[in-house]
């Protein structure tokens, strides 16, 4: 891989007593979709601040291509922005809106107007040229805040949270234009969400931040699979985190134990002793007692308490002893109800473990936010 | 003119009500305000109209007293003195109200609070009792005269007042609050990330004024001028304070054709042309009332 | 976002200073006349030889100053009752009402604030003379009344806007007569527009000046006239006394209102004399 193209290096940014970023390092890569990803407070948006020369940090350094601009004006730095809430400018029609970086660096009238229309036919917003923002659906109006943000050929590009105001069916639908366009133009996004559905389906890589802090960066997949952090294994879909015991079999198999039961991992040991057993809810499977059971050994026996349709899955939620588990079923003909007997069998190569230490690291914070003040 | 085109709009609004009414107690409201336009008109539209009136019948019947004061050079000066007068204190109002709004928005909120004070304290007071301490403060043997003859600057007391200058001083210090307080609520409302967003697509930092904030912060600016211009036109007041007998505008001189001269012509058709400016205004920048009003936020 | 610019920019702190500036040159003549209000003369200047409370004295009881201050209330408080009827009848009935003619009609009665001083000066000079009520109280009154009218319609209206449209509907579904709905409803929600626009009027009277020169003479000097009179003799200070009485009232009351919430902040500002 090059070597870097944007480099965050160990900022720190509070505001009165509240720390906003805390020590927080970073590399982004020429052309990459990288997702800043976090509950709100947890300083994604002052990082965007930083980037885009809004706010200056009050440790730590950005380069970009190694040079320092962490005090360069924001008009400076070729860096596009999209804000919350799009900042279009209200007196300014839809062409003007996506000219005005042309026209404040003095380009000819002409290329602005060839470029204008470019951009303008990249995001299929033509039709709406003379049109005052107000005059705009919340979609059109996000195009052109795209469309304007591209327009001047930006290093980099800052979308914050760009989709928050926009209803569920939209937002996927420009979602899959987001994807297109970055492939298209092959510029450098850096996104900001607190929806995490969101950052797996567009990111190249994921950035997790939680109270200032970075806790985890990673592709989606690997972030997905192997959280490295309880935060991060509650904060991406859905998970279950079982009180388990790590154990080193005779032939260096990695097993836990947990309520009594046995489970074979797919994994090497990382370590032995307590730890939190990960399984995601899809990962287990689940057959009805009395069937014909799929021949597992490490199977466990449960009783269905709720089960909620939602359309092309479901969940069931799955009491053994006196913990309980969910269970994501894909068209099942006959769903268990509550009250049945169920054996529930993990899929050993999706298991995965946290040391139990992370509990009280501030990483784990989010459980007990007064450990980490 | 305005007189009976209103009462044809109030029997209008009168009949009005019978197609909207959705409520049976609606006819108690109706009452209500034909009962207060009544008074208006009696109290208020009808002398107003016959002002407009006179202009046309006295001495004779006709537009004569307009062709009149057309070739009056004396109503030219006047016009002329009233014009540049009030050009220059709009203008110099304008300016001073812009910059001062544009502090108030950029303060911290107990400075704002202070300053917004400072602002809405002289509408209190009795424009009678400030130009007395104008007068005070800057005649020739007044306090400013005393300190400047005194760190040496004069050497001789100069007077202030009672000339063009202490008019235009006393005009923009009674304009300045209107001024400021509808940019000011103009400005508050400008979405403040957009001047910086601005600036991370390109702009400069005056650009990003120019093309961003000053645009936005334009309805505010159309407002206070909308505000300003009527008020400087019909100055009586302070002119006549102020300005010593040598400034005299358009106000003053109609007060001198009531009360010295006796010329009834003169007085109500200048006062129906000063009244046709005004209204021609307020019908062209009707929508500029709301923001004219406007309360300032702390 | 947070977004405030780490960069102090060279112009905006120029406008800064120019805006302090600007306030001072507001303030500067209500702060000059403090001191001249204590002098120990009997012509304006800054006090020589010591303090002196002679001109608050003066200003209640010498004869001439007593009556005007006397007069003034007499003039401003029916003046003031009397466009808080009309102006409230008013917003009452056009509340809710929608269309040209209510905006046209909304703007005739703001029209005693818009109209400069001098043609309502000439207009009411020869309306009052026509009809007999030149130079008298009742007169003066009805000027007053109708030059408050303005500021009644502004706050009440705008405390209207604030109400429930089905305010009075509601009331009469539950059983209120429209008089009980008035009354028991609508009118508690907006008695501070009411009393806004009443002490509006009030200050506008009290105030007044323009007109008031042209349609009295002698018999009615309110306490604007009666210092108007004074200016022609020479600069008496018993107006700094007054203008000092005036600043600390209005400090009082701006206190008071930053103290109370934000209630009687909602207001506009009232329009002294141009």
């Amino acid at each position: 891989m090059s070597s870097s193209f944007l480099t965050i290096d160990s900022i720190c940014k509070r505001y009165g007593l509240l720390r906003a970023l805390e020590a927080v390092s970073l590399d982004v890569t020429q052309g990459e979709f990288l997702t800043l990803l976090g509950p709100s407070g947890s300083g994604k948006s002052t990082l965007l601040a930083i980037l885009a020369g809004f706010a200056e940090p009050d440790q730590g350094i950005v380069r970009l291509n190694g040079r320092d601009i962490t005090r360069l004006a924001p008009e400076a730095r070729r860096f596009g922005v999209v804000p919350q809430g799009y900042g279009l400018f209200p007196h300014l029609t839809v062409y003007e809106n996506i000219a005005f970086p042309l026209r404040v660096r003095r380009s000819r009238s002409a290329s602005i107007n060839g470029r204008v229309r470019q951009v303008m036919e990249l995001l299929q917003i033509g039709s709406v040229k003379s049109r005052l923002p107000r005059e705009l659906s919340g979609g059109q109006q996000q195009r052109v805040a795209l469309a304007r943000a591209l327009s001047f050929e930006p290093d980099l590009l800052l979308l914050d949270e760009p989709m928050s105001a926009l209803d569920a069916l939209l937002r996927r639908d420009l979602q899959a234009e987001l994807v297109r366009l970055h492939r298209q133009v092959g510029t450098t996004f850096v996104y900001v969400t607190h929806d995490q559905q969101e950052a797996l389906a567009l990111s190249d890589r994921i950035v997790v931040l939680n109270h200032g802090r970075i806790e985890q960066i990673g592709t989606p997949r690997s972030i997905y699979a192997q959280p490295a952090t309880r935060f991060v294994a509650n904060f991406l879909g859905k998970n279950n985190l079982l009180q388990a015991t790590a154990a080193i079999g005779p032939l260096g198999r990695l097993h836990f134990h947990w309520n009594g039961h046995r489970i074979a991992a797919g994994v090497t040991a990382p370590f032995e002793g307590p730890c939190s057993l990960t399984i995601r809810p899809e990962a287990i499977v689940l057959t009805k007692v009395g069937h014909s059971s799929q021949g597992t050994k490490d199977r466990i026996l449960g009783t269905v308490v709720n089960h909620t349709f939602h359309g092309a899955s479901a969940d069931v939620i799955v009491a053994v002893g006196h913990e309980s588990l969910t269970v994501t079923l894909t068209a099942a003909a006959s769903p268990p109800v509550p009250g049945d007997e169920v054996w529930l069998a993990f899929d050993a190569e999706r298991l995965w473990c946290l040391p139990e230490a992370d509990t009280i690291s501030p990483a784990a914070s989010a459980t007990s936010p007064e450990l980490a003040a | 003119m305005i007189l009976p085109s209103a009462i044809a709009l109030g029997r209008e609004f009168a009949g009005a009500r019978f197609q909207i009414a959705p409520v049976r107690g609606l006819s108690v409201q109706d009452g209500l305000v034909i009962g207060s336009v009544l008074v208006l008109i009696a109290c208020y539209l009808l002398p107003l109209g016959a002002v407009v009136a006179l202009s046309f019948l006295v001495p004779v019947p006709g537009i004569g007293n307009y062709w009149s004061i057309f070739q009056n050079a004396t109503v030219h000066a006047v016009v002329g003195k009233t014009l540049w007068i009030s050009s220059l204190t709009v203008g110099l109002t304008l300016l001073l109200g812009y910059i001062t709004a544009y502090a108030l928005v950029q303060a911290g909120p107990v400075a704002r609070k202070l300053m917004l004070a400072g602002v809405l304290l002289p509408l209190w007071i009795s424009v009678l009792v400030r130009n007395y301490a104008w007068i005070a403060l800057l005649s020739p043997g007044g306090i400013v005269n005393s300190i400047l003859i005194r760190w040496g600057w004069l050497d001789q007391p100069v007077s202030l007042v009672r000339n063009s200058f202490g008019v235009v001083l006393g005009m923009v210090h009674y304009m300045l609050p209107y001024a400021i307080l509808p940019i000011y609520a103009q400005m508050a409302r400008i979405d403040s990330t957009l001047p910086h967003l601005a600036r991370s697509l390109g702009a400069s930092p005056r650009q990003a004024f120019i093309r961003v904030f000053l645009p936005l912060s334009r309805p505010g600016l159309a407002a206070a001028a909308f505000l300003t211009s009527i008020m400087s036109l019909g100055f009586y007041l302070t002119p006549a304070m102020l300005g010593g007998g040598k400034t005299v505008m358009v106000a003053e001189f109609i007060s001198i054709q009531v009360t010295e001269t006796l010329r009834w012509d003169i007085a109500t058709t200048l006062s129906t042309l000063l009244l046709l400016v005004t209204g021609a205004l307020v019908w062209r920048f009707s929508h500029l009332l709301e923001l004219a009003t406007a309360k300032p936020k702390t | 976002m947070s977004a405030s610019s780490p960069r102090s920019l060279h112009p905006t702190r120029l406008a800064e200073s120019t805006g302090r500036a600007v306030v001072v040159f507001l303030v500067l003549p209500l702060v000059a006349i403090i001191p001249m209000s204590f002098s120990d003369t009997r012509y304006l200047s800054m006090p020589h030889d010591g303090l002196s409370t002679l001109h608050y004295w003066r200003l209640f009881s010498e004869p001439a100053w007593r009556d005007s201050l006397l007069q003034s209330v007499g003039v401003a408080l029916p003046a003031a009752c009397l466009a808080l009827l009309i102006g409230l009848s008013f917003c009452l009935g056009a509340w809710q009402r929608q269309g040209n003619m209510v905006r046209l009609l909304q703007i005739l009665m703001l029209g005693p604030l818009i109209v400069p001083g001098i043609i309502h000066a000439v207009a009411y000079h020869r309306a009052l003379s026509f009809i007999g009520l030149f130079d008298s109280f009742a007169g003066t009154v009805l000027v007053h009344a109708i030059k408050g009218l303005p500021f009644v319609v502004l706050s009440v209206s705008a405390s209207l806007s604030s109400v429930h449209p089905a305010t009075l509907q509601l009331a009469r579904s539950l059983g209120a007569s429209p008089a009980q709905a008035l009354w028991r409803t609508l009118l508690p929600q907006i008695r501070y527009g009411i009393a806004a626009g009443f002490i509006f009027a009030f200050v506008t009277s009290w105030d007044e000046i323009v007109v008031t020169l042209f349609i009295t003479s002698r018999n009615v000097i309110t306490l604007p006239k009666q210092i108007w009179q004074s200016l022609f003799l020479n600069l008496d200070p018993v107006v700094a006394a007054l203008g000092s009485l005036a600043l600390l009232a209005t400090l009082l009351a701006l206190l008071a209102t930053s103290l109370s919430g934000s209630r009687l902040r909602s207001l506009p500002s009232p329009n002294t004399i141009a």
